[in-house]
This record gives C-alpha cells, sequence and structure tokens, in this order.
C-alpha cells in the first residue's frame, strides 16, 4: 500500500526521515518494501500483513507510528456544518439480513460533482488512486485515510428512498461500476432500494444509481459487512476490490458514523458538498467490544524477556487498547497472578486472544531488544535407518557417474504406462500435460528429461532419481518410494581409449552395487512380468529372494520412436523400501591356505543361461571350490555357430589345509565330465 | 719353470689388457665376457695364474701370492665398478624413456552428482541435526485438516488464497500439501514423547503456480519445536544460529513481526542480502534494502495446539503448559542465493549442463 509520509503526518507530528521511518516501520510489523521520492514528497511502500486491515490506511500508520516514537496522535477532525431539512426524510436505511449487516449508517449530502480540487487529486495520485469526479474521490479519500468503504448514491435514482441491506434473489442482476452485468445468487449481499438491487455488498456499486454532474443529493452509505460473506461473494464473482479487500478481512464495525462525519467535514471544506442533518442508521446486531484477560507473566515467558509492566501498558493504551488493572490489594493478594482485563478496540478485530496481546507488545518492545538463545536438547536426534539409505544411495550413485535429478510429480495422464497401473488425477489441473501424478519415475518423466538433454547434443547421459509414485486407493492415493536409473549413450570419449555403448550390463552392474550394499537377499533376474515399454529380449524384473522389487532393461524401440529418443537407453526402477533389509554383515574368517587358480574354457550352445552353467560348475566343483567366475565369453571367429566360448574361473582353496594337485584335478575333471555329459565340449584348462 | 718376474710381468700385461677391455665394454654382457675371461672359475686368466703359484719355488710363492691377490682384487672392483656404472647408465636410461605427460587429464570416466537441491537440504538437514532435531517425513498428498485446518486456516481464511491448492479427484477428498507445515500437525500427532517435539520436514510442495520465479511444485522445509518453557528468544537464537552455519557468520540477522495464520507472535527473518553484500546501491536481489526474506517462522499458535489435542481427544499439548515455534522455507530459495540462481526452473528440467555446475 503507497503511504505519502506528509498524509500520515496530518495525525502524527513525525520528524524522522523517511528513510528511518520505513525502517521503524518495517520494525514493528509494517515491512516497508520501498520508498518514492516526488519533489518533497515521500511515499512508502508498505506490505501490509493480510491480518492488520487496521494500518491499510493513513491514520492505521499514524497511530502505530505515534506508538512507536512516544508522539501524540491526533483525533480525525469531524466537525462539520449541517444544513436544510432532515436527511431522514428523504432516507430510510433497512437491515433486512442482519448476519450480512450488523449496522449500516447514511447521510444524505447535498452536493455540486465537480473535478477535484488539487488537494485531493495530488493525494489520491501519491496514493496511486485516480481522480474521477470530488465526491467519488472524497470517498476514496476517507477509505484510504481511516479504511471504512463508503459508497455514494445519487438519492433521485433510488426508488422508494430506502436502502436495504438485504441478501442477493438467486439470479438477480446488477450491472456494476465496471460495465458488466453480474448475476448474482443467494448468497451474496446486496444494497437494494425498495425495486431491486443497486450494489453488491461490499465489493461494488452499480450503474443505475451512479452519480453523474447532473447529481444533486446524494446518499453516502457505510455498512460493516460479514467478512465470510463478503469474501465467498467477491470470489465466486472473481472481483478484488480495494472495498473488499477490507470488508473480508474485517473492517471496523465502529467506523460507519465516522466516516460519515469525516466525509461531511471535508466536503464542507473543499466546498463540496453540505450535510443534511440527522445519521440515519440500523443496527442488525449489538457490537460488543472483545475483553481479554492477559497475564503479566505470560508476556516474558512467551518472549523469553524481561518486559517492564509499565512498558506493556503504554503500548497496548497507545495502540487503542483499554488496560484495566484490578484492585491493587487483590493483585497482591499470595498466589494470584497479576492479570490486567483489555478491552480490545474495534479496529483490532485480529485480536482476539492473549497471545495477540503479547505480539502487540512484542513487537513494539522490538524483537532485536530480545536475547537469542538456543533451547537445550535433551534427546537423541538424527537421520532414521531410511533416511540413511537415501543418502548413502544418492552418495554411490553419484561416485558410479549418476547425476541426481528432481521431477515434477506431474504427468500428462496419457503418457503414463497403463500396464503400471490406474493414475491418481488431479482436480483442477494447470494444463492437460500436468493433469495427473506420475505412476513411474522412468514412463515419462526420465525419456521425456533424455529426449531434452538429446536435442541440445548431450548424448552420453547416466541419471537418477528418487522420488515417489502415486496410485490411487479406496483409502485415498499411496505414495511409493523409488529409485530410477537411466543410462544411455557410451562411456565418456577422452585420450587413453575408445568409448564403448553402455548396456544392459553396465546397468545390471549398477544394480548389483546397491542391492550389495542395501539388501541382504540373493539377485535373480527374471523375464516375466516386463514392463511393455522394454524391449523384451533384453529387459527383466528385478526379484530379491524371489520377490520382485522392479524391472530393469533396454527400451523397446517403439518406446524410443515414440519419444524421439535416439541410442538405445536403458532404464530401471527399484522399490525403495526393498533397499532397506541390508543386515550387517557377520565377520567370517578367511583361510590362510595357498589358493589353487584354475581356468576351463567350454563351448555351449548360445542359448545356454549363464547362471545355470556357473551353479552348475559350482556344484560338482566341490566344497573346495571358494569362487567360481565367468571370466570370457566369446562368440564368434573360431567357435561354431550357434555356439559361444564360455571360460570358467575356478578359486580352490580349503579352510585346514593344503590342497594337493590331484584333489584339484579331480574337481576339474568332475565339472568337465558333467558339462560333456549335457554335450558341451570341454576345451580343455586355459 | 715359471720364474717369480715371469709371473709378475704376466700379472703386469693382465692388469694392462683388463683395463683396456672394461673401457671399451658398455654393457652388462661385454662387461660379463670380461669377468669371465678374468676371473671365470675355469678359463679366467688371473684364475690361471693362480694355478701356477705352486710351480715357483717356496720362497718366491709368499711375493707372487701377494701380487697375484692384489691383481684379483684389483680386477674385482674395476669390473664391480663398471657393472654399477652400466647398472645405473641402464636405469637411467630406463626412467628417462618411461616418462609421461603429467599435464593430461586423468582417465575420463562418467562423474555424477547430486542435485543441488539435495546438496542444500542435507546442510540444512545437518546444521538441524546437530541442534537435535530430527528429519521427519511427511506424505506428499495429504487432506485439508492436515494442510489448513489444524493450521488455524479454516474454510474460506484469507490466508488460502496465497496458496492456491491442487486437488485430487476420487474420495476421500485429497489435496497435493501447499507447504511443509503440514509435518507440524503430523509429527505431534505421531510423538512417542510428548509434549518435546523437535523436528524438520523437508519435502515437496505444490502451488497452482508457474512462471520464472514460482513452479507448481518446489521444495520446504519446516522446522518445529515444542517444549516447556520453550522462547520467542529460542526460536531467534535457533534461526540465528542456522543462517549463520549455512551462509557464514559474516551475514547479519533481521529478525521483524509478520503474520501466519498458525504462529502468534509471527516473525519474518531476513538475512543481509548476499549478492550485494550490503551496499543496497542497484542491487536487484534485494531490492536495494540490503536484506533477503529467507525464513517465515513463529511462536505455535494455541489454536494450533487445540486442533492436535481435539484429533488425539485429550490435551497433550496444553497451550498453558507448553509452548513452542515453527520456521520454514523454500529450499530452491536457500539454494537461488546460495548459488546465485535466477530462475527456478531450472532446478527441473534435468539440463545436464545445469546440473553438472555444482558436483
Amino acid at each position: 500500500m503507497k503511504i505519502p509520509v506528509s498524509w500520515v503526518k496530518d495525525f502524527v507530528p513525525l520528524e524522522v526521515e523517511p528513510q528511518k521511518l520505513a525502517d521503524d516501520l518495517t520494525s514493528i510489523g509494517l515491512a516497508c518494501d520501498g520508498i518514492e521520492f516526488f519533489g518533497k514528497e515521500a511515499v512508502l511502500d508498505l506490505d501490509i500483513t493480510t491480518n492488520r486491515v487496521d494500518a491499510m490506511n493513513m491514520y492505521g500508520v499514524a497511530r502505530e507510528a505515534a506508538t512507536f516514537y512516544g508522539l501524540p496522535l491526533m483525533p480525525l477532525s469531524t466537525d462539520f456544518p449541517e444544513a436544510g431539512a432532515p436527511g431522514s426524510e428523504v432516507l430510510r436505511i433497512e437491515i433486512e439480513a442482519p448476519e450480512l449487516c450488523p449496522v449500516f449508517s447514511g447521510r444524505v449530502f447535498d452536493v455540486r460533482v465537480g473535478p477535484s480540487p488539487s488537494w485531493l487529486k495530488d493525494r489520491l495520485e501519491l496514493a496511486g488512486q485516480r481522480s474521477i469526479s470530488n465526491i467519488v474521490d472524497l470517498s476514496n479519500y476517507v477509505m484510504l485515510e481511516m479504511g471504512q468503504p463508503t459508497h455514494a448514491f445519487d438519492l433521485a435514482k433510488l426508488r422508494g428512498g430506502v436502502l436495504k441491506a438485504r441478501m442477493a434473489s438467486a439470479g438477480e442482476v446488477v450491472k456494476t461500476l465496471d460495465d458488466v452485468d453480474r448475476t448474482l445468487t443467494a448468497a451474496m449481499g446486496v444494497v437494494a432500494d425498495a425495486e431491486g438491487a443497486l450494489a453488491i455488498a461490499g465489493v461494488m456499486g452499480g450503474t443505475s444509481s451512479e452519480i453523474s454532474e447532473a447529481t444533486r443529493t446524494v446518499a453516502l452509505e457505510a455498512a460493516y459487512w460479514n467478512p465470510l460473506m463478503i469474501r465467498r461473494g467477491s470470489k465466486a464473482l472473481g472481483m478484488h476490490t480495494d472495498a473488499s479487500h477490507r470488508f473480508e478481512r474485517g473492517a471496523d464495525p465502529s467506523a460507519g458514523p465516522i466516516s460519515l462525519a469525516r466525509f461531511a467535514s471535508l466536503a464542507a471544506r473543499g466546498g463540496m458538498g453540505t450535510a443534511r442533518p440527522v445519521l440515519v442508521q440500523a443496527r442488525g446486531a449489538q457490537i460488543v467490544p472483545r475483553n481479554l484477560t492477559l497475564n503479566l507473566g505470560s508476556i516474558d515467558a512467551r518472549l523469553g524477556a524481561s518486559v517492564p509492566s509499565e512498558y506493556s501498558k503504554t503500548t497496548l493504551v497507545r495502540l487503542g487498547f483499554e488496560v484495566k488493572e484490578p484492585d491493587p490489594g487483590a493483585a497482591a493478594h499470595l498466589g494470584s497472578a497479576r492479570t490486567w482485563e483489555v478491552v480490545v478496540p474495534t479496529w483490532r478485530g485480529d485480536c482476539a486472544r492473549e497471545v495477540d496481546l503479547i505480539e502487540e507488545v512484542a513487537r513494539h518492545y522490538g524483537l532485536m531488544k530480545i536475547a537469542r538463545t538456543v533451547p537445550a536438547s535433551r534427546r537423541a536426534a538424527g537421520l532414521t535407518s531410511a533416511q540413511t539409505t537415501e543418502r548413502r544411495l544418492k552418495a554411490l550413485l553419484s561416485g558410479l557417474g549418476y547425476r541426481e535429478v528432481l521431477q515434477l510429480n506431474f504427468v500428462s495422464s496419457a503418457k503414463c504406462d497403463p500396464s503400471s497401473g490406474s493414475v491418481v488425477r488431479i482436480a483442477n489441473p494447470l494444463s492437460v500435460e500436468q493433469d495427473a501424478l506420475r505412476t513411474s519415475l522412468v514412463m515419462p518423466g526420465l525419456l521425456e528429461a533424455l529426449e531434452r538433454n538429446q536435442r541440445h547434443g548431450a548424448r552420453d547421459i547416466q541419471f537418477f532419481e528418487l522420488g515417489r509414485t502415486f496410485a490411487p486407493s479406496a483409502e485415498g492415493p499411496v505414495e511409493t518410494p523409488r529409485l530410477a536409473l537411466l543410462i544411455s549413450g557410451a562411456t565418456p570419449r577422452g585420450w587413453a581409449g575408445k568409448p564403448r555403448t553402455l548396456d544392459f550390463f553396465d546397468l545390471k552392474r549398477t544394480i548389483e552395487d546397491i542391492l550389495r550394499r542395501h539388501s541382504s537377499g540373493a539377485l535373480t533376474l527374471t523375464r516375466d512380468g516386463v514392463p511393455p515399454f522394454l524391449h523384451p529380449g533384453r529387459s527383466a524384473v528385478i526379484r530379491i529372494d524371489g520377490a520382485a522389487i522392479g524391472y530393469l532393461g533396454e527400451l523397446h524401440p517403439d518406446t524410443i520412436a515414440a519419444f524421439s529418443l535416439r541410442d538405445r537407453p536403458v532404464v530401471a526402477e527399484v522399490w525403495f523400501d526393498a533397499l532397506t533389509s541390508r543386515k550387517t554383515p557377520a565377520f567370517e574368517a578367511f583361510s590362510r591356505y595357498p589358493e589353487v587358480v584354475r581356468d576351463l574354457s567350454i563351448l555351449a550352445p548360445s542359448t545356454a543361461s549363464a547362471i545355470e552353467i556357473l551353479a552348475l560348475a559350482r556344484d560338482k566343483a566341490g566344497d573346495i571350490a571358494r569362487e567360481v567366475a565367468l571370466i570370457d565369453r566369446f562368440e564368434g571367429a573360431g567357435v561354431p555357430a550357434g555356439q559361444i566360448s564360455l571360460t570358467l574361473s575356478f578359486l580352490f582353496q580349503d579352510d585346514a589345509r593344503t590342497l594337493s594337485s590331484e584333489e584339484v584335478e579331480r574337481a576339474i575333471d568332475a565339472v568337465r565330465a558333467s558339462f560333456s555329459a549335457l554335450g558341451y565340449v570341454a576345451r580343455g584348462l586355459a | 719353470m715359471s720364474s717369480l718376474d715371469d709371473l709378475k710381468s704376466r700379472a703386469h700385461e693382465l692388469r694392462a689388457r683388463l683395463e683396456g677391455q672394461l673401457a671399451s665394454a658398455s654393457d652388462s654382457a661385454a662387461l660379463q665376457a670380461v669377468r669371465d675371461r678374468f676371473l671365470g672359475r675355469k678359463a679366467g686368466e688371473i684364475t690361471a695364474l693362480f694355478k701356477d703359484l705352486g710351480k715357483l719355488a717356496a720362497d718366491a710363492r709368499k711375493d707372487a701370492g701377494e701380487a697375484l691377490n692384489a691383481l684379483k682384487e684389483f680386477a674385482e672392483a674395476k669390473i664391480g665398478e663398471a657393472e654399477a656404472l652400466v647398472e645405473r647408465r641402464q636405469r637411467d636410461s630406463r626412467l628417462s624413456s618411461e616418462r609421461i605427460d603429467v599435464s593430461l587429464p586423468g582417465r575420463a570416466r562418467a562423474s555424477g552428482g547430486k542435485h543441488p537441491l539435495t546438496l542444500v537440504r542435507e546442510e540444512v538437514e545437518d546444521v538441524f541435526i546437530g541442534m537435535g532435531f530430527d528429519i521427519f517425513d511427511g506424505p506428499e498428498v495429504d487432506d485439508d485438516f492436515h494442510c489448513f485446518e489444524a493450521l488455524n486456516m479454516p474454510a474460506d481464511h484469507p490466508a488460502r488464497d496465497m496458496q492456491d491448492t491442487f486437488y485430487l479427484e476420487g474420495l476421500p477428498p485429497r489435496l497435493l500439501r501447499t507447504h511443509t507445515s503440514t509435518g507440524q500437525i503430523r509429527s505431534m500427532l505421531a510423538n512417542e514423547n510428548p509434549p518435546g517435539v523437535r523436528i524438520l520436514c523437508p519435502g515437496r510442495v505444490f502451488r497452482r503456480d508457474d512462471d520464472i520465479t514460482h513452479s507448481p511444485m518446489f521444495h520446504q522445509f519446516e522446522g518445529l519445536v515444542v517444549d516447556h518453557g520453550i522462547t520467542l528468544g529460542d526460536l531467534m537464537g535457533t534461526l540465528e544460529t542456522f543462517i549463520h552455519r549455512l551462509f557464514g557468520k559474516e551475514y547479519p540477522v533481521r529478525f521483524r513481526p509478520s503474520y501466519f495464520p498458525y504462529t502468534e507472535p509471527s516473525v519474518e527473518v531476513d538475512m543481509g542480502c548476499s549478492t550485494c553484500k550490503g551496499r543496497k546501491t542497484g542491487c536487484r536481489v534485494c531490492k536495494q534494502t540490503g536484506w533477503v526474506e529467507i525464513l517465515g517462522s513463529g511462536m505455535v499458535h494455541p489454536a494450533v495446539f487445540e486442533s492436535v489435542n481435539a484429533r488425539i481427544g485429550k490435551v497433550v499439548y496444553d497451550p498453558a503448559k507448553v509452548s513452542g515455534f515453527a520456521f520454514g522455507t523454500g529450499i530452491e530459495r536457500v539454494a537461488m542465493i546460495k548459488y546465485g540462481i535466477s530462475d527456478i526452473r531450472l532446478f527441473y528440467e534435468s539440463d545436464v549442463r545445469f546440473l553438472q555446475q555444482f558436483s
């Protein structure tokens, strides 16, 4: 809100420089975002928090400044001459909806509509308002000055000489001052005359009763409107005005008559109009000031400071609170806490509890004066095991050359993989491209991320993401944390060697690295139930002790085409919960006897499964074989078509003795014999 | 019959020949040949001279023996010297031939790294873990109670306008949390040792906004401390410590009154602008104020405790007996200040040109 400093000075004799004023107001909660200078005029741009509707005007800012500096706050001048017949003869006010409108005041003015005098125009312009005509401007001026919106109706256009506060009838139409026909619902309030609605209560006036150059008499209205009803109404209509902004946050219910008097006083001074006698008023409900009890000990206890009680009292009183101290004798009575009864001014609807009073004291006392302490902790703290796992995974994958990405949870439901189940849809999406929550981190998320990178020439990519996927359920969406991996392109180019295409087995190695650290179960890969966006011959379901924990595979050529990708990307997703089962490894004493290494090459059909060959070799080599590994796999020149050459390496060792070469040879012979039985050709020891 | 003189002259002649041959032997093979020729057990010429000692008269033997031993020692020393020299030359030439260009870059390998938001998040978490906080994870999908109602934002509260919410289709009614303040409610409800709470809840949040400074998804962390006797001074001390640990002690910290529905008093926390270092002039980051907003905070509003108590069904957090403070901010905001990033959308585009700058 724009606050011309000179306007504030109408009410408080400030002597500080504008910058100092801005800093001080910021320190008490009226944050200043900037100062603009227009000649000698300084205008503060204050960001008033939504709870402080009382400070969204010059007088409210003046009250804060006067309190802070200990300066006197001048009252608003509201003296004015009256002339003519009582206004009550030509204007009646009725409240038909007391919940909507607890109090409704009006006054009749004889006016001379014309351009505004320069003092009025200039001030409005400094405050960021455009000048329209003197009567409209003056209404705006009073609102900016003291916060109460008023509205001027052309009395001649009022049918039946009445202003009514009532609920709209459903479908009732008001053409508002911005020339739009607004169709209302029964939940919205209106100001009406005897025949129909004239204005939308608390939001905007209508054209049918709008004042013009021909207007001679106006009915000026100032009401207090139910904040919730104004808020719902203006929201439903999509209208936000200076008036609705104030009413929906709770204006001052006592301010109506004062605002009319202020208008009258300024109108007389500017020769713009004369008030007729009698304030016309109706009450729908009594306005009872709020009483709060303030326990003086609470201030220091809440703040961790020692605020003198005299300071607290003075501050509250300056801000308009009435502070009643109980009989000192009673206060001194043993065991009774020292309390004050505090009457909240009607303009401070935000103060509803003791703690609100403590805040009033604290912000004026100065937060920066309170000693800053760190509270003692009497508990052990740290990461849970899942949180530790998450950090270790991220560190491991970073070390393995993967870059972490974070993607939006929003995806296009049309691009989700149908095999991953139903999607959770957003009821009010920003766009159809973001109309659902992701069911997979890979599809479409990581694939789109890869496409974007490939488009600008980045081909060699290794990505990972730890994030959640969503699936609907009867109890609401279920969130499943997952780890996703994507590799594409080749190993980096460098002087020391040729790049190598990244493939399935690179990513499988990463999965093995992860599982070795984060799971205690046995890893197997199976071909059943693989997502359809993967290459059927180059993909697998990842299983730990038989249970599926994710998938791994090269993209299906159709997927590559659908996402306009290059190269042959390989992706994986692993359910994060499967990575938190690692048991602490128990140390096993290692053998100190010599190791014997033997390699054996065989020719096998190219359809043979490596894991079965290894299992057979391990079984036949017996207990003395500590490790059996596949160290070479070759097909092509020198190997008959349809066959592969495999080299197995055996490491023999016993825990209690040195092995003889005879028993090692027997073990190898047993392996060779079992391969021969399968028709594999043992090519001898390498 | 050899005479002593004859032997001596042969020794003399051998000595001269040895020196001549050593001078022309330049590698270890040639040296071995010299060694074999003079000192070889069977065919060595010096070895042969020793065999002739027995042919001398007894009185001449001692003299001749001394002369031969001197020759042998001389030969051993000279050959040894020459061998050492050759060995040294060979080693030197090997070392110089093995020279590498140390200016070549290290062998190429894919380099990875954590996302900048993860780096900031972990750093923030570690500062608070050091002050006795647990890290609390809450759901991204939540409901109106945890996101608004329990936080003193009943239906139609104006503060809801600032957090335009994504709602999900289907029943029961669910929304995407607009802030990690849901962690306040959830941590108090889940607390196994009430009333003490000291948690930091980092995570994703969602608002219907999309421009250069707003993303429909971003990250926040929310902190909550509840106990007997927690004060506003504790709030300020904790958050000042946090800012000083994260950014450095050279940054001043400012606390000023503000408004949040779920705290009272509410406090906005500013830190000295890291871009202009307080010079203000022309700084677009701090709009020439010298300060940037870094955290929202405040003392837990009694209404929040009351909502939690009502949900539990008994007074666990009695506002008359316990107090607390809460705080929160956007992790992107911290990262943008820390790294000088101006477009929030860069964080989610997964562009390697962006990501590789932080590892």
